[in-house]
């Protein structure tokens, strides 16, 4: 039976009348990559500094490792590696300077800890700008080095608050491939984001959370399978006959069609090879088709479908 | 653990460029400054110099000349006369070559083309003669041998009229400014009193949150955080002493090394006091900079900073607040060190120096002790 590194019952932190995490329930096991997805606001911050003890909530308990999470529980503080969303490294010192300082807080040993620091460079892939101090990096290189900070002392958890924010692609992909890099060497990962391509990219089990509650949690494939809709096929077609339509319409697992500017819509539910038995009704009526695509769900599909709101702003 | 947390609270407090400005920089400009402004004031006013007297004798006046003769016994006589005649006098008057002429006759009489600290001296010279000289004028009509005697004696008399001070120590009215300069950099040590609360405290910083999820006890980390920041503001305070001492060449008074002491014990309490401000309030960043700047300015600008007749007036209103409010003490601490010839005023000042030290830095830890906060 797998092991559970981090328990959190009937949590609820209350900000006056705002309530933010409202008896908010995780049950993360050992070696996965649990993600925290919600909208901004949604309590996914909250819930991490509530886990980390830094933050009084009002109700509910904590248990990591097994064991109640409190300000003073050091021995559980030693394996936990944090990577907040704010860039938290000392102006003052050098790259290797900071990435040495905060693996000092857990590794007392000289010659272990300059190991340690010597592979978290490697690692974040900083080994060019050891000797910089953190304002002559660029911001993908700044989180690179936030990141190197939580991690050097080689923990067996690591938390990650939203670590991509205002990152470029380069950076952001090679800080996903380096959280799954960890994972793979033993770590259980703990990610929160609102870029649902990334926890989709990463997580072997999600949490979606909205107004601080845990709406839905599972698998990617299994948060899919929760909506009723699981496939959009769109075809391009100039001309499409009434009929065939309602005999599109008829073929199972379709749930609804919508044509408009010569573009046909279809939503389907369930079911396998969709798209073929569709294409095979218009080749059955000679009816030329141009481009055409199939959609799978996303997890905004099914926020959307679960809160009737988009998981994230359409701006961002 | 310790000392890895002192070894880089060290290293980034003396990388912090602010704290090289306020704590080094600003102060050492300002005495600068200072000296530059006062030490011409001094010169002028206070500070005692031989004055140049042109002398024409209308008779010859034993009795005077041998008053002038034995001035010039003197290291620093009172007066240098040049006898010469009434033309050429009045010419080194117009020149200003000399401060006046004296007159020797039946009657000292004195001309003057000015007025000043110089021409006043002499002028209380000439009175003083005329009335001293009438007696023993008397006696030297009875033996003349008196004559260099009587004006020996006489000359010891006169020469009162230079301001004799009071104390061993430095009577320059001004250095009492670099006192309340020196107490300002020590109760600037708060910037960096305020920036260990800030690192420390979870609700404040990103770093200070990153470090609250380490295992490390914020004890520890306060305590080598401010162990790290006594020594630069005690390595700031100990080199600004030495400017203003040896650069500048303010002469201080009193034991240099009590001098040093009172700066380093000022500056720690200047460092506690910051950690308070920054731990004791809810306040944001800038606001909690914003009120330790106001509280530290207020408290300066009340040992007399500014204007040093304010530290007086307390002193007679409410004398209670100038044993309290740091900078007063630093200053007075000083003050007591010149001026003093033992410590029974000192010591108490450095006791009060080393008590509000303690006094805030055990308030500040017992604000920022571990917690977890309401809202980050």
């Amino acid at each position: 039976m797998e092991k559970t590194v981090v328990k959190t019952q009937n949590l609820v932190k209350r900000y006056g009348d705002l309530i933010a995490l409202d008896h908010l329930e995780l049950d993360i096991k050992e070696g996965e990559i649990f993600g925290l997805l919600g909208p901004n606001g949604s309590g996914k911050t909250t819930a991490i500094n509530c886990i980390l003890s830094l933050l009084a909530f009002d109700k509910g308990t904590i248990e990591i490792f097994g064991k109640k999470m409190t300000p003073a529980s050091f021995d559980i503080k030693k394996e936990i590696g944090v990577i907040m969303q704010n860039v938290a490294v000392f102006e003052e010192l050098t790259v290797q300077e900071n990435i040495d300082y905060f693996c000092g807080l857990y590794i007392r040993d000289k010659a272990q800890r300059k190991q340690c620091v010597e592979d978290a460079i490697k690692f974040v892939g900083l080994e060019d700008f050891r000797k910089f101090y953190p304002k002559k990096l660029s911001g993908g290189l700044l989180r690179r080095l936030n990141i190197a900070c939580g991690i050097a002392h080689k923990p067996k958890l690591i938390i990650l608050d939203e670590p991509t924010v205002a990152v470029d692609p380069q950076s952001r992909n090679r800080i996903l491939e380096g959280i799954e890099e960890l994972n793979r060497a033993g770590a259980t990962v703990i990610y929160t984001s609102h870029y649902m391509e990334e926890v989709e990219q990463i997580c072997t089990r999600i949490a979606i959370i909205d107004k601080g509650h845990k709406i839905a949690e599972g698998t990617k494939d299994e948060l899919k399978s929760m909506i009723f809709n699981t496939e959009t096929v769109n075809i391009e077609i100039l001309d499409l006959p009434d009929e065939v339509r309602k005999e599109i319409d008829s073929l199972p697992h379709i749930s609804g069609t919508d044509y408009e500017d010569g573009r046909l819509t279809v939503k389907c539910s369930g079911g396998s090879h969709n798209l073929i038995r569709i294409l095979d009704v218009l080749r059955g009526r000679d009816l030329a088709f141009g481009r055409v695509t199939s959609e799978l769900p996303t997890l905004n599909d099914v926020f959307l479908e679960i809160t009737g709101k988009a998981l994230r702003d359409k701006e961002e | 653990m310790f000392l890895h947390c002192f070894r880089y609270e060290l290293t980034t407090a003396v990388r912090e460029k602010s704290v090289l400005f306020w704590l080094v920089i600003f102060p050492a400009v300002l005495a600068l400054l200072m000296n530059a402004a006062f030490s011409s004031i001094y010169d002028k006013t206070s500070k005692f110099s031989t004055i140049p007297v042109a002398v024409v004798e209308n008779s010859t006046d034993l009795l005077f000349r041998s008053v002038m003769d034995a001035f010039e016994d003197n290291e620093e006589p009172l007066l240098k006369a040049t006898y010469t005649t009434e033309e050429e006098a009045l010419g080194m008057l117009e020149r200003k070559e000399v401060k006046g002429i004296i007159y020797t006759g039946r009657t000292l009489t004195l001309s003057l083309a000015d007025t000043g600290v110089e021409e006043t001296v002499l002028r209380t010279f000439t009175d003083q003669y005329v009335v001293s000289s009438a007696v023993i004028s008397d006696l030297i009509k009875q033996d003349p041998a008196m004559a260099q005697k009587a004006g020996e004696a006489m000359s010891a008399e006169l020469d009162i009229c230079r301001e004799e001070p009071l104390t061993k120590g430095n009577t320059d009215p001004f250095v009492q400014y670099f006192y309340n300069l020196i107490a300002m950099v020590a109760i600037y040590g708060s910037i960096l009193g305020l920036q260990i609360s800030i690192n420390n405290q979870a609700d404040l910083s990103p770093l200070a949150a990153r470090k609250a999820c380490s295992p490390v006890s914020k004890t520890v980390g306060v305590a080598a955080s401010l162990a790290a920041a006594w020594l630069v503001e005690s390595v700031c305070i100990v080199l600004f002493v030495t400017f203003v001492r040896f650069v500048l060449g303010v002469e201080l008074g009193g034991d240099l090394r009590l001098i040093y002491l009172s700066s380093i014990l000022g500056g720690m309490a200047g460092v506690s006091i910051g950690f308070f401000i920054g731990s004791s309030n809810r306040f944001s960043n800038e606001v909690k900079f914003g009120v330790s700047m106001a509280v530290n300015m207020t408290l300066c600008f009340f040992s007399g900073l500014m204007a040093s007749s304010i530290k007086l007036v307390i002193e007679e209103k409410a004398p209670w607040f100038n044993r309290i409010n740091p900078p007063a003490v630093i200053s007075n601490s000083l003050y007591y060190l010149n001026v003093d010839d033992d410590l029974h005023r000192y010591a108490p000042a450095i006791a009060a120096l080393a008590a509000m030290t303690l006094l805030f830095s055990v308030a500040g830890a017992v604000f920022s002790r571990r917690k977890r906060y309401a809202s980050l």
